[in-house]
């Protein structure tokens, strides 16, 4: 076993087989990464009050028989999973833990692991594919006025392409077209919809649905890492799950989808930032003053950013940088933020989720995202082994004499 | 009543100049007698590694026109590798200037060695020029009470 092996997995307990929307294998690896004593804890999502889908809680589950409470997909809640495991947990820097997690989840814990705020060896990254969340307001308001349903009657959502599947308790399923439904202000989160990365190949082991056959019980998983084919290796052989390869077809199947979602989110990105790079430079800095002059200064982008670390952060009042007390703050908060973040924003939007002032953050921080990872070729959050740009001048560097080198 | 006198536009330019070079350079410049803009102040920095893109943040904030930052030849760094890392810096803040709408080329960074005084007036010549096509930075009025005239 090894590095890129694929899987079509099944989970061999019958509960687990029967809770789970794909085969139960995701359940069935997290509850054997307890059991066999590969992870202390894993850290799941569950519904809050056990039936509230709008409102998830992470829960640190070491008893493996609670595992099975965190079943299933949940796309209207984005939990902070980076920033909840470096404050919340010490990092994993005590105790072993497996994670499921989006890409961007994965990547935001990549990347505060490079700032050695998480200890990325004490940890399972297990990846799961996603092609978006859904604001939990927006959704609910969408089930109401778009699909007239009661939202606490939905079982399941589903994002298959471009439409947005809907599945009732009576088993009914409605599908209305996901690019409609966001001209309309509803479906995705801002950032979601510019997302490229669909497959978290930077987790240790990437689950999914696509490249399963329909109707099919099974998930799709790909090994991405040493330590992720050794818990594959030992999951298969003590007989957790139920393995078969997959066949060309699936494969292909996988990656035709992946890319149709790449392509949607370059559709979403052009057309989103487009308003903004259209803007003369003049009109660009007065559309975000103008947005950053409705700051309260709350500091919730600051808190609920994976990568910001800083114990004494230059936000802080007694730095000098922004002064105390003032609403809206000195222009320096966001722009400072912005160019400590900048070139590792991993594009998850917890910054504007948290924002109560719905500045558009993660377009700011996109743009300059998008051109940074151009300019040093890098993308953020994929490569543990990848220093971040502006700290990973090389010797070599020396010998290039031009000042534009990157530009 | 005295008659509003029309003043040309007169850019204020900051100046992060490495100690080890570019700072010796403007010196040199000084006791050779070469002119250059009066319109730039110097800032003498350690290394121009010691750059930190909120510096120019801040200064562009409180009114500034244009930063100049002036380090050493790579290879040359007093500390090794921190021109390389101003370099980094440097071209992330381009970008950075751009996104948010402050032209980037109100900011410019040159390599200046200790024995390049004539670089150095020559560079500082331009970009003052360049500056005053420019016309006044984007926060200009800040400090000024949006008093001064282009």
């Amino acid at each position: 076993m090894a590095k890129g092996d694929m899987y079509l997995a099944q989970a061999s307990d019958e509960a687990i087989l029967k809770r789970g929307e794909y085969g139960g294998a995701v359940t069935a690896l997290l509850k054997f990464a307890l059991d066999s004593g590969v992870v202390d804890a894993v850290l799941g999502v569950k519904k809050r009050d056990g039936n509230n889908r709008y409102d998830a809680v992470l829960d640190l589950i070491t008893d493996p028989k609670k595992v099975i409470d965190c079943t299933g997909s949940l796309h209207c809640v984005s939990l902070n999973i980076a920033r909840n495991v470096k404050e919340y947990l010490d990092g994993a820097k005590r105790m072993r833990i497996a994670v499921p997690c989006k890409p961007c989840d994965a990547r935001a814990i990549i990347e505060i692991a490079k700032r050695k705020q998480i200890n990325l060896d004490n940890l399972l990254l297990v990846g799961l594919n996603c092609t978006g969340t859904l604001p939990p307001v927006v959704a609910k308001a969408m089930l109401i006025g778009e699909y007239e349903v009661d939202p606490k009657e939905v079982v399941m959502e589903d994002i298959e392409g471009r439409t947005l599947i809907i599945s009732l308790a009576d088993g009914t399923k409605i599908a209305n077209d996901l690019l409609e439904l966001e001209t309309k202000g509803y479906g995705r989160r801002d950032n979601c919809r510019r997302c490229n990365v669909n497959i978290p190949t930077m987790a240790d082991i990437a689950c999914g649905k696509w490249g399963v056959k329909e109707g099919e019980k099974k998930t799709f998983t790909e090994v991405c890492s040493d330590k992720g084919a050794e818990f594959i290796d030992n999951a298969i052989k003590t007989g957790v799950i139920k393995v078969e390869q997959p066949g060309k077809d699936a494969i292909a199947e996988r990656k035709r989808k992946d890319r149709e979602a790449i392509e949607l989110s370059s559709k979403c990105e052009a057309e989103d930032l487009k308003e903004l790079r259209e803007l003369s430079l003049d009109d660009r800095l007065a559309y975000w003053l103008h947005l950053f002059d409705r700051c309260i200064k709350c500091f919730s982008c600051r808190d609920a950013c994976p990568i910001c670390y800083c114990k004494k952060c230059f936000l802080e009042p007694d730095r000098g940088y922004v002064k105390g007390g003032e609403v809206p703050p000195d222009r320096m908060f966001h722009l400072t933020r912005l160019a400590h973040d900048g070139d590792s924003c991993v594009n998850c939007g917890q910054c504007q989720d948290a924002c109560p002032a719905e500045i558009p953050l993660t377009r700011l921080y996109l743009m300059l995202n998008i051109k940074l990872s151009q300019m040093f070729d890098y993308v953020s959050g994929m490569n543990i082994e990848q220093k971040p740009p502006l700290i990973a001048a090389k010797d070599e560097e020396a010998s290039i004499d031009d000042i534009n080198h990157f530009n | 009543m005295s008659e509003e006198v029309k003043v040309e536009f007169e850019p204020r330019i900051i100046g992060f100049t490495c100690n080890w070079c570019t700072y010796a350079a403007a010196d040199l410049a000084g006791t050779a007698r070469m002119k250059y803009p009066p319109n730039i102040r110097l800032i003498r920095q350690m290394c121009s590694g010691r750059v930190d893109p909120l510096f120019v943040l801040k200064v562009f904030l409180r009114g500034a026109d244009g930063v100049f930052i002036g380090g050493c030849h790579p290879g040359e760094c007093h500390y090794m590798t921190g021109n390389l890392s101003a370099r980094r810096r440097y071209s992330m803040m381009k970008k950075l200037l751009e996104s948010v709408g402050i032209d980037p080329k109100r900011m410019r960074m040159e390599w200046i060695s200790a024995s390049e005084g004539i670089k150095f007036s020559d560079t500082i010549k331009e970009f003052t020029a360049q500056i005053k096509e420019l016309g006044p930075g984007p926060f200009r009025h800040i400090e000024t009470g949006g008093k001064e005239q282009k």
